[in-house]
């Protein structure tokens, strides 16, 4: 021990110093920071799971002086949850597929099957990432209200059809890659598909397997952690989605859509659903700390899928992120 | 004779279209095969409508029994849009106002967080997992925690008491207005994180791109820490930088508070041809800002590889 205090000159112990300040200041700050991200959701559970009767009093800042179900009940029967829930775990999940199947097929051309004017098209993927979806909202409107192909459905059935209020409206888009976000997957697995190397997917074609084979078992593994990564935004991202789903499909089940339609009324909420809740609870609707209790239930079940999905990916999420690659050129 | 063989031979065999094309022409054909559905999505859904909302936008539009009637007013539009609309003027110039105001902020705060998250160091795993969460609850759902937060405020005691805080740097003498960007700063702290989770993750992942080799030559020619960032993290992750500079402004655009207004001119007020004229000029003008900022960041900009 003192040998090598000994050995110590005073420029290391300065540089001892400055290393242990900046690791305390990194810690500082990602703790603060982290706190900033996690309040709001620590928050909304405290006001979630507090007793109604314990609503608005001042001596609990971060735990409920009384906890109770109530709240979290009377949001589960608002919300339809099960009925809900399922709905847009199913829709939200084939959109995401969809739309990471397409953007792949298109990211793979743009860097392994390039022919002339590749490039100019990639510019259009900018493009669409760049081109803010409300300025042409009407256009998107009208050409699903009047669906057609090039012509081709008049053609058959005499009149354009009317896609709008349908699911397909939202599922044609995702599968063309223009839904939410479409373009920025594009992006993110042509990063990964140029990393991908180029022998490999030689070596299967020389050993007999057709583009298409090359493309799903051989090429669509290889980049499975970025293709992870694309598939957990894609999905956050469409559940989370209220302007395609309002503008195109008339659904009232997908929960963000659903929370954000209710939001605004809480009282007429909770009065619709009075004869449905536990007789053991005594129904309150006229308080605002009650609405906004309950309002936060339901907001904490509409997050919850999603904390639940990124518990399970986290760990090959975060490294997907690290080996995609992301960004440059 | 040789050739007449040859025909001879090719009529033996069964002939096939796609096995007799050459390997690069497969390619080509295959790459054209794999964008089929991304060209019809752009077309149809992208281009199409865009070519639309300008022609539209010269329209008076009424939706009548069958279909849309028009009838052509020329520039009326544009001209009700810019200067009569009581609304319209002050939400572009809002929305611009906070693209350029978020915009730099965003990316200085993703990059600073993207630095401290990288590297080596305890509990790092802990880390990344809570500081992508601002990603997994995206965009919409946020909104509504925030909103439970300013519900919630005047009923729980707040964490910190931020106006001892600012009392004390109010009489610090320093300039009222570095005190007031900063108090803004502290109070957007939050939107700013939960907004920039997307590039966050980017210049987390092109930090992790850069060799360590280059830091180690630096430290060995006897660099500080401050000049490695200047020389090499900086020039390293510029085309992350440009990256983000595009995605955040696409984002702050998409997200602008004008997206409402057009749709109630379009939707509610059933005005469709003044409600084209609006997003024609919204379109224009975030293209053209996202433009310009490109060209000039994009000097700066430095490729490693090329």
């Amino acid at each position: 021990m003192i040998s090598k205090f000994k050995n110590m000159n005073p420029l290391s112990v300065r540089k001892n110093a400055v290393n242990f300040l900046m690791s305390l200041f990194r810690y500082v700050i990602l703790i603060c920071l982290g706190f900033v991200i996690i309040t709001p959701i620590l928050s909304t559970l405290k006001e979630a799971i507090t007793a109604q009767s314990a609503l608005g009093m001042k001596n609990s800042v971060w735990i409920p002086s009384a906890v109770s179900l109530q709240s979290m009940t009377e949001a589960f029967l608002i919300l339809d949850y099960w009925k809900a829930l399922g709905y847009s775990l199913g829709n939200t999940a084939i959109l995401a597929i969809l739309q990471t199947l397409c953007a792949a097929l298109a990211a793979y051309s743009f860097t392994r099957l390039r022919f002339k004017g590749s490039n100019l098209l990639f510019g259009l993927v900018i493009f669409t990432i760049i081109v803010p979806p409300q300025s042409i909202m009407l256009a998107q409107y009208i050409s699903f209200r009047n669906f057609d192909i090039f012509g081709i459905i008049e053609a058959v059935t005499g009149s354009p059809l009317n896609l709008i209020g349908s699911p397909a409206s939202i599922y044609i888009l995702a599968a063309t890659g223009m839904g939410v976000k479409g373009g920025l997957y594009i992006y993110i697995l042509r990063q990964s598909f140029r990393q991908f190397p180029l022998s490999i997917e030689e070596a299967a074609y020389v050993d007999g397997a057709g583009f298409l084979k090359t493309f799903f078992k051989i090429v669509l593994p290889g980049i499975s952690s970025s293709l992870l990564t694309v598939i957990v935004l894609s999905f956050v991202w469409n559940y989370a989605d209220t302007y395609y789903m309002s503008l195109l499909s008339s659904t009232k089940l997908q929960l963000p859509l659903r929370m954000t339609q209710i939001q605004g009324n809480m009282r007429w909420a909770i009065m619709d659903i009075e004869s449905l809740v536990p007789t053991n609870y005594v129904v309150e609707y006229e308080s605002p700390y009650v609405q906004t209790a309950v309002a936060s239930a339901c907001a904490l079940l509409t997050i919850l899928p999603l904390l639940i999905m990124y518990m399970f990916v986290q760990k090959r999420f975060v490294q997907g992120v690290e080996r995609s690659g992301l960004g440059g050129d | 004779m040789k050739a007449f063989e040859m025909k001879k031979s090719e009529k033996g065999r069964k002939k096939s279209f796609y096995k007799d094309m050459p390997y690069s022409k497969k390619r080509v054909l295959w790459g054209i095969i794999f964008l089929i559905p991304w060209a019809l999505g752009i077309l149809i859904f992208f281009l199409g409508p865009i070519v639309k909302t300008f022609y539209y936008s010269v329209f008076n539009m009424s939706l009548g029994t069958n279909g849309f009637t028009y009838e052509f007013v020329g520039l009326q539009n544009f001209k009700y849009a810019l200067t009569i609309d009581p609304t319209y003027n002050q939400k572009v110039l809002e929305a611009l106002a906070d693209t350029v105001k978020n915009v730099p902020i965003q990316i200085f705060v993703s990059l600073f967080v993207a630095m401290l998250l990288n590297g080596d160091y305890k509990g790092k795993g802990f880390f990344r997992l809570v500081f992508f969460i601002p990603i997994i609850l995206a965009t919409g759902i946020t909104d509504i925690s925030i909103q439970d937060i300013s519900l919630t405020e005047e009923t729980s005691q707040t964490f910190v008491n931020t106006q001892a805080i600012m009392a004390i740097i109010s009489n610090s003498g320093i300039p009222s207005a570095v005190i007031n960007f900063i108090t803004e700063f502290v109070n957007d702290i939050f939107e700013v994180i939960t907004t920039a989770g997307v590039q966050m993750l980017i210049f987390l992942a092109g930090l992790q791109g850069i060799s360590p080799s280059l830091y180690e030559v630096a430290r060995i020619e006897g660099c500080s820490k401050f000049e490695c960032f200047c020389k090499i993290t900086l020039p390293m992750i510029s085309p992350q930088i440009l990256v983000c500079m595009v995605y955040s402004l696409a984002d702050s655009f998409a997200k602008a508070d004008i997206s409402e207004t057009i749709s109630n001119t379009t939707f509610t007020n059933a005005q469709y041809g003044l409600g084209a004229s609006m997003s024609a000029i919204y379109f224009l003008i975030s293209i053209l800002v996202i433009l310009i900022a490109t060209a000039i960041v994009s000097k700066g900009v430095f490729y490693y590889d090329k």
